[in-house]
């Protein structure tokens, strides 16, 4: 196998391996300093940081033989200028060294850094890429403690709106072309270039275009300094005030991976989170605005028609014992309960199983596609994020619901705006008794005899199954009013999390949400009722439905955490030819 | 209202034949710049739009060729560009002094254009032609060796005709004279 020699330590690598010395070096869990150089895109080698000292063996010609030093060492004919890592290709027997190992290098990497910074503003107090900056870190690292330019810095445009999304500092560009080869490799818009040059260069759109590639943010997140930033977000939050729980993006059918970035329990912004098989290390735009979903217009404790139209809330127990009795003056074969492709596997299990213990049979749900809105990356046309885990549990998919509705008398429908989305209409629901277990203000939530709020995905741990078939499951970011985050072990604290008290100026009580999980309240429907059901936590509510739906087999939030989530499709399909 | 650019039927065919020059059409970019440029006296936005439409490669593409190099222009030019080049031999000769002359002749500052849309001046880097200093070259075109106030007179005098200068012809000082003497 060949081999190569990193700081004299031995590795192999497989022949035909094409990664660069870079990447393998950090594969390896070392480190080289790098700006322009991104994993899913072409190495073009203009930031020059990820310098090393690279060389390969002298071999005697006629023997093939390596020749050997005095000291019975290989003879190392060195490359005659040190080597940008990135784009120089592993060969067989090669040395390199890197600023560990050899001080040259390590000089070399610090004086492009004092060129880098040369016209580099010092904003870091203002700006909002400070706490997770390439730059800041590995100038921290290996840069220079000064500078020595005492000429005046290049002045470039400011507050630049790139397009609707993104906002250009071009002074704090350092020209790596990371976003332009986003737009022209990854979501190929070609909406970006570099212009003009020297050390007036920045990137921007074509004179009278919008950088409005529905992609453009992730350009946002590869950015290796503040150059780019979100407009949304800009001045929102400092990085380190916030805490990061993994989760999944519910605005498509793709289950692209994200991370919720929460402060005084709000969703500050989301990001991608890299995976692979799914999204890679993107996301589409759109899936950034949920965020609002999580923290505005949330339903907080129940509401119920007392008077007329009027809806006021109500307490827990009026609501719980308000289903209950509704129920009970029906028979279960009025009964119609609408899954939701928008709520999680384990909602739609444990509305399913109490109600079909109870005898009702007639399990609906609307798929909410839009056809053509998808476009072969990572925006489907399945607006919802489990329209496959809805199926799979056994929830009948229906295309003319309202039909269904009117042969109803009792409508139980589990968060999904059918209403908004026009699926069903406002007449559907009169004369029937509606329930809806929602998370948010809505028409339809507006509309119904009993609304009941439950937590969303930023709130619990569940899981969802994308249009692939891929069961990938969430944490929860947001406390609740019964939750608790010090608590929680699922849950990560921030700084100010950590070492805030309730009574802190900076600790919000209205953002905690007045919702229970819909499994909990199926719990205390099912107590009132007298069923024998109890649900535990979601991770319980998963390992039953692993053990009684032969399409969940063997799924775990142990396997989803361990393996970045699970493909029934081929794992079923494994078991199958094993 | 923006005014709409076109290529002639001779232009396409030129750019054609450039473009079969290459395996590619991205390096089709810069002749094709200079075709439109020749054809429109500029290459503003618009323009650079119809190039990349004529190519069929992105905007902002043919936008970031068109701003790295400072030959093509970005804005409106006058009919003639005088580039007085101001790098360290012109300096040291009186390339700046030429410069200011020019300014005060024609009553714009560097980088302006007459009122009249005849002249424009840039005050530009290197044009190589170190041995001839102060120099400068007009519209991307003929150089003028060795300024003088008075030779400036006389260039400022014909082009205002709209006789071009002749392309002066410096010989390189040939080894057997440098050693005659």
């Amino acid at each position: 196998m060949p081999e190569i020699f990193i700081d004299g330590q031995r590795y192999e690598f497989e022949e035909g391996d094409d990664r660069g010395v870079l990447q393998f070096i950090l594969d390896q869990g070392k480190e080289v300093p790098f700006f322009c150089y991104h994993p899913a895109m072409s190495a073009p080698a203009n930031c020059r940081q990820c310098f090393v000292k690279a060389g390969t063996p002298v071999k005697d010609r006629e023997t093939g033989e390596f020749e050997l030093d005095e000291n019975g060492e290989r003879k190392i004919r060195w490359f005659p200028k040190m080597q940008t890592s990135c784009s120089l290709g592993m060969q067989d027997g090669m040395v390199v060294k890197t600023q560990e190992s050899d001080e040259d290098v390590a000089r070399a990497q610090k004086d492009t850094m004092e060129l880098i910074l040369i016209n580099h503003p010092l904003d870091c107090p203002i700006c909002d890429q400070a706490g997770e900056c390439p730059l800041q870190i590995q100038t921290y690292k290996y840069g220079p403690e000064g500078s020595r330019f005492e000429v005046k810095k290049q002045h470039k445009p400011k507050r630049v709106e790139l397009g609707p999304r993104v906002t250009l500092d071009a002074e704090r560009c350092i020209n790596c072309t990371r976003c332009v080869r986003f737009t022209d490799e990854i979501s190929e818009s070609h909406q970006l270039t570099i212009v003009q040059r020297g050390d007036k260069n920045y990137p921007i759109a074509a004179p009278g275009r919008e950088f409005n590639d529905p992609y453009s943010l992730n350009t946002v997140d590869i950015c290796p300094v503040g150059a780019l930033t979100s407009t949304d977000f800009r001045f929102k939050a400092r990085v380190w005030e916030m805490n990061q729980t993994p989760s999944i993006d519910i605005t498509g059918g793709k289950g692209t991976n994200v991370d919720l970035w929460t402060r005084d329990n709000l969703i500050m912004r989301i990001t991608p989170r890299f995976n692979g098989e799914v999204n890679d290390h993107w996301m589409p735009d759109a899936g950034r605005e949920a965020y609002k979903r999580f923290n505005e217009n949330r339903i907080s404790r129940p509401a119920i028609k007392l008077d007329g139209d009027n809806q006021s809330k109500t307490s827990w127990n009026n609501a719980i014992e308000t289903f209950a009795e509704t129920l009970e003056s029906h028979k279960p074969e009025d009964v119609l309960v609408i899954g939701s492709p928008h709520a999680s596997v384990e909602e739609n299990f444990a509305l399913m199983k109490v109600f079909n213990l109870w005898g009702v049979n007639n399990f609906k749900f609307a798929p909410h596609i839009e056809e053509g809105a998808g476009d072969g990356f990572l925006i489907t046309d399945d607006q919802a994020p489990n329209t496959s885990g809805v199926k799979l549990l056994g929830y009948e998919e229906s295309n003319d619901l309202s039909s269904e509705v009117s042969d109803a008398e009792i409508v139980i429908m589990l968060s999904d705006e059918l209403i908004d989305r026009g699926t069903l209409s406002k007449e559907d629901l009169k004369g029937k008794f509606s329930i809806l277990l929602s998370t948010n203000e809505c028409e339809t939530a507006a509309v119904v005899d009993l609304v009941i709020p439950v937590t969303c995905i930023a709130e619990h741990a569940a899981s969802y199954v994308n249009v692939e078939g891929r069961i990938q499951r969430s944490f929860p970011a947001k406390e609740t009013k019964y939750k608790d985050r010090s608590l929680d072990l699922e849950m990560n604290q921030g700084r100010l999390d950590r070492f805030g008290t309730n009574f802190d100026n900076w600790v919000t009580e209205e953002n905690k949400v007045d919702c229970v999980p819909a499994w909990e309240i199926m719990n205390q429907l099912a107590d009132r009722m007298g069923l024998e059901v109890k649900f535990g936590q979601s991770r319980e509510i998963m390992e039953e439905i692993a053990g009684s739906n032969p399409a969940f087999e063997n799924v775990s939030y142990e396997r989803m955490d361990n393996e970045m989530g699970i493909n029934l499709n081929t794992s079923n399909k494994q078991e199958a030819t094993a | 209202m923006e005014e709409t650019y076109e290529f002639t039927k001779e232009d396409l065919e030129e750019i054609e034949g450039i473009k079969a020059k290459f395996p590619e059409v991205m390096p089709a970019t810069l002749p094709t710049l200079w075709v439109a440029q020749r054809r429109f006296g500029h290459v503003e936005p618009p323009v650079q739009r119809l190039v990349a439409e004529t190519l069929g490669l992105p905007e902002s593409h043919v936008h970031g060729v068109a701003t790295f190099y400072t030959q093509y222009y970005k804005e409106r030019k006058g009919k003639y560009v005088l580039d007085v080049c101001t790098t360290t031999s012109c300096q040291l000769c009186g390339g700046y002094k030429m410069l200011h002359y020019l300014e005060d002749k024609l009553g714009i500052k560097a980088g302006e254009t007459t009122e009249d849309g005849m002249f424009s001046i840039q005050s530009v880097e290197c044009l190589g032609a170190c041995g001839y200093a102060p120099m400068m070259q007009i519209t991307n075109d003929v150089y003028v060796n060795n300024l003088t106030e008075e030779k400036l007179d006389k260039v400022i005098d014909s082009l205002k005709e709209g006789e071009m200068p002749e392309f002066e012809s410096v010989g390189m000082p040939l080894l057997e004279n440098i050693n005659d003497k």
